[in-house]
């Protein structure tokens, strides 16, 4: 985590000069969010990231139709493609089963389709992380605005259960309680109650990451002048809360989010990795590495690809993330 | 900021292209020694009686306990008889021999009495434990006791609780009576007789007389549950040292007498066992001849495999041994549609059993595809196929068709197959079977559970069955030994289903059950084997079981070992008892 | 600071009974919210063909059948005091900490769990010299040119590495370089250091380049952030206006400030690895007290599971009781709020 930026500092008021000589000499003022995204447009990297993240986006939400297009079902079997003595495809460079008919090859044993496993593998990397970050996030932030805020005993439980949280074994925790909760749960069961339980757990106990820096974040900013001043105006908590600290934390929320969210996809992956993912036959990419581990060294493609996928999507998001910082706050490119 | 990312790129595809090239180029195995491929099912590979060095052994799992009460694993049962004697075994012997039955600690095999209710077995003279004291027929009368005592020994199987008249006996543990020897369903007249009182005939007893449960234990040296950290041995090896979970060193017992036991050999003066280590670093090992067998004997991974078969140095050191052990899917009869014959005949032709026989590693690392229930080691097996699957046994879909159109469900219907978490060839068999029964309708959902609780809470409780509606439940079951009731007897017989922990997942017909008590008072053994085929097919004839797979299992033995054959009477795993390095 | 020191103890050990609390109430409770019986539970741990009776004296036999309660109770008096059990002829005395029998085989949990520990001691200890070293000189480095191609081809790599997942990095890893290459025949067996310190060192190298490598990632990019946040504070810019040699400024004023929180994170980072590197351990298949976990909980063996939480919770409290002692030395401010 990196230190908690500043945004209101000397440095994030920018040039003056440099914003007139970009608009052609009218005096206009800008408000933060503008300079931030001039700042951000300037960046290449952060952009090509950002419009990495959106292709991904896509293609996880036509996963269907790209996988009709250029694949088979993915869950269809095509043994034929297979040598069932040594499980591994047939054809193709390197043994991978890579043709026009399937243009990331088949599954060894299985023969199922690659392409199209891996374009459905991204929904679910991509919704448990978004909404595990969403869950943390806001849980977080709300508390961590609260217990900086208020202070006194408040503050302490609320840091001591921080503390608590971040003292969990968070791997181990997930490996078990996913284990353990089988059958009915809310109505929920099966895959969903599965979706359910990951985005639960992966959101619920990393939400003491934010909760510490919005913690920190709130804490010097309540002693500003600008709270003072709504309090003497007669403002109520919630409305100081609501209407004037948060918009000022806006900012460390945001980067903070994208930058959880490469964290999350990692752990998703993990606990797909170790079985404790959403059940067969749905893709997962962490799911498809376990299955690559007995087999290859025989089939060495299988292993890449899935690999492949769940780095490019975290680099991408990471440099979002890490666009949208040093938009925020220059001091740190 | 900038250009980083190709950087990054051009990295990280240099690190594929290295990765990638792996697995070719294969040196491993050497030309030396005397073996062909499955020469080891014929014959005795690499014949010698010299002896000395140390046999290396690995285990990729655990035992489940190496105390002969408390013991359950095919290859634990065979491994044992290197530090324990009991009452019958295993002719030794590649082939068909090695399914007859020869006197161990007895002289001769059982006398029964007409009912075959009582059954008497006189020791041989001259044996001693490890410390030279005698073996006495009360000591083995002791370790029955203690398989009794299902709270301390909560693994082994439970034969003798099944057919002893126990009259309420549970533990030596609890016992009051001076040495411990209350049970009076054995009887030790004197020190060499010992006789057994069944509360039910069975003519096969001498199967339950070469169980790890008749190895003698002496009591005085009886510590429980610790027990097994030094178990006093009877046969030709005794423990140096035990770490449970990492090592098992086994060291010559000079008390042990050839002249008492022509049946095993004591040839390496050391047998060393590593447990626990990775399964693949194990097969690799293997093949470069730094470890010399494998014990569990369930066959290499999935990549050595491969290496295997394609490389014909190293396929002429392994053996693809066929054992009594089936891969089916029992149909449950609580859910429905598998009430109505026809639905489940629809299922039984659909089956595409060739793929699953591909997901479980092909014909030579999975099995054979399976048409009925007996596998060809069993003695009297007939070879029969009531419900043949189509050209290349991927399912006849319009004799499927028929049957739904006949069972009501002309478009199929939904149900739900169960396959156990951590088998991960389970798990693809079970997605096989999904697409080949989605050809003609029938939609499935997978569902998996631990294996630990699979028989105790889910696919072997029937209130659970029925409540959650799991149709097709995925089975695998070895037989406990290569005769029929070894292997059926807890799979199809209706009267052991409880109400949970089940292994008889769905067979309930009295005709079976009459069948099996009239084959369990047949003394004969082709006449016993004949009533086992006539259950099989009736059994099939029901409909309840879809069989796939007849398990094979890709062995190797390194060419340096010496003695290795497959022994048909302990489930197609290498004669342990045998084995030299020299 | 006497007294900071008891409250901060105090507050370490309230942290562990809660994490104690939980990780029974999982194992548990859960089980039972989800409609499991005691004897369910207990049915877990016989073999294939137990019946009712059988299955009624293993619940006995460990206990399932108490409330929860006092089994909790029992579980803590066996930390504190030892424990007796029944093991047929006899009963044995379980000196403490006792963590009880495993459920599956009967041994006990303490010796196990000591015996895992050397080896995730070794790979997390390895590891993090090598984390520690790269990952912030780098950082430094990188900060002081910023701009440069050094800064900017450090700064990749290290965003590739916090990119990659450590497992596939451990699978490439092992794919190339004890499979291909054979540099590395022996990576994924451990060998105890005492045995044969050459094979364990090189037994371990590629866990430890693995481990390391996300791990320095993660630290040259934090140490790089921290490293120019500091470099822009108006006490550096009055060092320099004061006529301080660039070294001076560099060493003993911003790097001290950069290196704190640093410090501060690598602390709990390695609090948290000393409780079982769980990816790692798994990957490479080394028998430390993460694939210790793993199984146990794969086999439903609440004890050893219980034993090796309660190991990972102590050394992240340890952890981050040290860190909090160290900052209180380092600064008096935190001593007296």
């Amino acid at each position: 985590m990196t230190a908690p930026i500043e945004v209101t500092g000397s440095e994030s008021e920018a040039q003056p000069e440099a914003v007139l000589a970009g608009m052609g000499g009218k005096v206009e003022g800008r408000s933060l969010g503008q300079i931030a995204w001039m700042r951000l447009r300037r960046d290449k990297v952060a952009m090509s990231g950002g419009v990495l993240v959106l292709v991904l986006i896509l293609m996880a939400i036509f996963a269907p139709l790209l996988s009709s297009w250029f694949g088979h079902p993915p869950s269809e079997f095509h043994q034929d493609m297979i040598d069932p003595n040594l499980q591994r495809p047939l054809h193709g460079p390197w043994h991978s089963g890579v043709s026009a008919e399937f243009p990331l090859g088949v599954e060894p044993t299985s023969g199922r389709d690659i392409f199209s496993r891996i374009v459905y593998g991204a929904r679910i990397s991509l919704l448990i992380a978004f909404l595990a970050t969403l869950l943390s996030v806001i849980l977080g932030s709300t508390l961590g605005i609260i217990a900086g805020y208020f202070g006194g005993w408040v503050d302490t439980v609320i840091a001591r259960a921080m503390d608590i949280f971040l003292a969990f074994p968070i791997l181990l925790f997930a490996i078990a309680l996913a284990g353990v909760v089988q059958g009915k749960v809310f109505g929920l069961s099966g895959n969903g109650l599965r979706i359910a339980l990951l985005i639960f757990i992966i959101g619920f106990f990393n939400w003491a990451y934010i909760g510490r820096i919005i913690r920190g974040q709130t804490l010097s900013l309540r002693e500003r002048e600008f709270v003072d001043a709504a309090r003497s105006m007669g403002a109520r908590a919630p409305y100081i809360l609501f209407r004037e600290l948060l918009p000022n934390l806006i900012a460390p929320i945001l980067v903070y989010s994208t930058l959880l969210i490469p964290t999350n996809i990692l752990f998703e992956a993990a606990l797909s990795y170790l079985g404790v993912g959403v059940n067969e036959p749905t893709p997962t990419w962490g799911g498809m590495l376990a299955q690559a581990v007995p087999i290859y060294s025989v089939d060495p493609w299988f292993m890449i690809v899935p690999g492949l996928a769940i780095f490019v999507t975290v680099l991408a998001f990471n440099l979002c993330g890490d666009g949208l910082r040093d938009a925020l706050d220059p001091r740190t490119r | 900021m900038r250009r980083r990312t190709p950087l990054v790129a051009v990295g990280v595809a240099l690190a594929l292209a290295l990765a990638a090239c792996g697995g070719s180029g294969d040196s491993g195995g050497s030309s030396s020694g005397s073996g062909t491929f499955n020469a080891g099912l014929t014959t005795t590979v690499n014949q010698s009686t010299k002896t000395g060095g140390t046999l290396r052994i690995g285990n990729a799992g655990d035992w489940d306990n190496v105390d002969p009460a408390d013991t359950y694993y095919g290859y634990s049962w065979d491994f044992i008889r290197l530090y324990g004697r009991a009452l019958t075994m295993f002719k030794p012997g590649p082939g068909k021999e090695g399914l007859q039955l020869v006197p161990d600690l007895a002289q001769n095999l059982g006398e029964h009495s007409a009912d075959f209710k009582t059954w008497t077995y006189k020791l041989k003279p001259g044996i001693k434990y490890e410390d030279g004291t005698p073996v006495r027929a009360q000591d083995v009368k002791y370790d029955v006791e203690r398989t009794l005592d299902k709270s301390t020994f909560p693994n082994g199987p439970t034969y003798f609780n099944d057919f002893l008249d126990t009259k309420g006996y549970t533990s030596p543990y609890k016992d009051k009576t001076p040495g411990k020897l209350g049970l009076k369903a054995v009887e030790t007249p004197d020190d060499t007789t010992i006789i057994f009182h069944l509360k039910k005939p069975f003519s096969g007893f001498d199967y339950f007389a070469m169980l790890p449960a008749t190895i003698p234990v002496p009591q005085a040296k009886d510590t429980g549950a610790n027990y097994k950290m030094h178990v006093v041995s009877t046969g030709p090896y005794k423990f140096e040292s035990y770490t449970p979970g990492k090592s098992l060193n086994l060291v010559r017992n000079t008390n042990w007498d050839p002249a008492t036991d022509p049946n095993r050999k004591q040839l390496p003066d050391r047998i060393q066992v590593q447990i626990g280590i990775n399964a693949d670093d194990l097969d690799n090992r293997l093949m470069a001849g730094s470890m010399d067998m494998d014990v569990a004997g369930t066959g290499v991974q999935a990549a050595a495999a491969a290496r295997i078969q394609s490389n014909p140095n190293l396929k002429k050191n392994a053996d693809s041994s066929p054992t009594a052990r089936l891969n089916y899917i029992s149909m449950s009869q609580s859910v429905p549609p598998f009430d109505n014959i026809h639905c489940r005949r629809a299922v039984q032709y659909a089956t595409d059993k060739a793929a699953m026989q591909t997901a479980w590693g092909g014909p030579l690392s999975g099995g054979d595809v399976a048409t009925h229930l007996l596998m060809p080691l069993i003695p009297g097996n007939q070879d029969i196929n009531p419900y043949p699957s189509g050209p290349g046994n991927h399912g006849d879909l319009a004799k499927a068709k028929a049957e739904l159109q006949q069972c009501g469900k002309p478009n199929g219907f939904s149900t739900v197959i169960s396959a156990r978490t951590e088998r991960p060839k389970e798990i693809q068999a079970a997605l096989a079977m999904q697409q080949g029964l989605q050809k003609v309708g029938i939609k499935t959902e997978i569902k998996k559970y631990p294996q630990g609780d699979y028989f105790k809470l889910y696919a072997g409780n029937p209130a659970y069955v029925k409540k959650n509606g799991l149709g097709l439940l995925s089975m695998s079951w070895g037989a406990d030994w290569t005769e029929g009731f070894g292997f059926l007897s807890q799979i199809v017989d209706s009267r052991v289903i409880r109400d949970a922990g089940n292994t008889n997942l769905g067979v309930t017909d009295p005709a079976v059950d009459k069948l099996i008590d009239k084959a369990t008072t047949t003394a004969d053994d082709t006449a016993r084997g004949a009533i086992w085929a006539q259950i099989d097919a009736k059994v099939m004839d029901g409909a309840w079981m879809v069989p796939f797979l007849d398990v094979k299992q890709l062995l190797y033995r390194p060419p340096n070992v010496k003695n290795a054959y497959v022994s048909q009477g302990l489930n197609g795993y290498y004669d342990y008892a045998q084995l030299g390095v020299k | 600071m006497v007294n900071f020191l008891i409250r901060r103890v105090l507050a370490a050990i309230a942290l562990l009974i809660i994490v104690s609390m939980v990780t029974f109430a999982i194992f548990f409770l859960v089980p039972r919210l989800t409609g499991a019986s005691s004897a369910d539970l207990a049915s877990r741990y016989v073999g294939k063909t137990a019946g009712p009776q059988a299955i009624h004296e293993v619940e006995v036999r460990l206990g399932l059948d108490r409330p929860l309660v006092i089994q909790y109770w029992n579980f803590v008096k066996g930390i504190v005091i030892g424990a007796h059990y029944n093991f047929g002829p006899s009963k044995v005395y379980c000196g403490p900490p006792c963590f009880g029998y495993s459920f599956v085989n009967q041994t006990p949990v303490w010796p196990d769990l000591l015996d895992r520990m050397p080896v995730t001691l070794s790979l997390a200890g390895g590891a993090a010299i090598i984390w520690l070293v790269f990952g912030v000189t780098t950082g430094v480095v990188s900060a002081l040119k910023r701009g440069s191609p050094v800064d900017r081809a450090s700064m990749g790599i290290a965003l590739a590495g916090v990119s990659l997942p450590i497992f596939f990095t451990g699978l490439l890893s092992l794919a190339i370089f004890r499979d291909n290459l054979q540099w590395f025949p022996g990576a994924g067996t451990y060998v105890g250091l005492t045995q044969d310190p050459l094979t364990w060192a090189s037994n371990l190298v590629l866990p430890w380049v693995t481990l390391a490598f996300l791990q320095a990632a993660l630290y040259a990019r934090l140490t790089r952030a921290g490293m120019l946040e500091t470099m822009g504070e108006d006490y550096i810019r009055t060092a320099r206006a004061k006529g301080l040699p660039e070294r001076t400024v560099i060493v003993r004023h911003a790097l001290r400030a950069t290196l704190t929180p640093v410090l501060t994170i690598f602390g709990i980072d390695l609090g948290t690895l000393l409780g079982g590197a769980v990816l790692t351990e798994g990957t490479f298949s080394l028998p430390g007290l993460g694939k210790f976990a793993i199984d146990s909980i794969n086999n439903n063996d609440l004890p050893r599971v219980l034993g090796v939480v309660m190991i990972g919770a102590f050394f992240i409290v340890l952890a981050n009781l040290v860190v909090d002692v160290l900052y209180a030395v380092i600064d008096p401010r935190v001593r007296l709020s």
